[in-house]
């Protein structure tokens, strides 16, 4: 089953990181990649939520409005998408997402394909 | 640019679903698949490579955060929202511009919302 495993953290922790820091993380991200190897169907950092657009449409008006549709204590900075036998197989993966380490992963289920 | 569309339904509209027979949300999902089918011809003579997926219900997902080597699990979505990620698109658009209208035409978009965001370079 796929499971799409979003993740939040405080992105003005980053903002603070120095250069040195930060590449830090991403080696801490790339050795993740390397271990879930084969558990992985995708996945991309996310650019910071001020550069994110949100798009409504009521009465065939599109309303755009800059930011994320929700104000949120932490931010969604990345996504990857499982590749995993269970949502219980998905959790022992997210607790090695380094993201789980100082913000939250949460874990959301492909839905079932219809029979047709 | 790679952008990632994050699909926002309304929650009353989530709510709504659940409250369907498997007959009804079958044949609701019907009624609905003619308008994502417009979005996914449009996407193609527009030449916008989609890749996505629908989601679970809300309530099925996982919390998982890592505190001094401890694994904490909560139940449920992540933030109490309005509105409530029902599912994704990745598209690689020209412009901002281009996934704007993308996004207008995503059927959730009409009742719920969705969220642009580009992928980090």
């Amino acid at each position: 089953m796929k499971v799409l495993a979003l993740i939040w953290s405080d992105e003005s922790n980053w903002d603070r990181l120095s250069e040195d820091e930060r590449k830090e993380w991403y080696g801490k991200y790339r050795s993740f990649s390397q271990a879930a190897d084969g558990k992985l169907a995708g996945g991309d950092e996310l650019a910071p939520t001020q550069a994110a657009t949100t798009v409504r449409v009521r009465d065939g008006e599109t309303v755009v409005t800059d930011g994320p549709f929700a104000e949120t204590r932490e931010q969604l900075g990345g996504y990857f998408v499982l590749d995993v036998e269970s949502l219980d197989e998905a959790t022992e993966l997210a607790a090695k997402i380094p993201g789980a380490w100082h913000g939250s992963v949460e874990l959301r289920a492909a839905a079932e394909e219809e029979a047709s | 640019m790679k952008y990632l569309l994050l699909l926002n339904n309304d929650g009353a509209a989530v709510d709504s679903w659940r409250e369907l027979s498997a007959e009804e949300a079958a044949a609701r999902r019907a009624e609905e698949i003619p308008r994502w089918n417009t979005l996914f011809a449009w996407a193609g003579e527009q030449g916008i490579d989609l890749d996505g997926l629908e989601l679970d219900d809300p309530n099925q997902a996982r919390v998982v955060r890592v505190r001094d080597d401890e694994t904490t699990v909560t139940d449920g979505p992540f933030a109490e929202t309005k509105e409530q990620i029902g599912g994704y698109f990745l598209a690689e658009c020209k412009d901002l511009d281009q996934a704007i209208e993308l996004a207008q035409r995503v059927p959730v978009a009409t009742t719920g919302s969705v969220e642009i965001r580009p992928i980090a370079e």
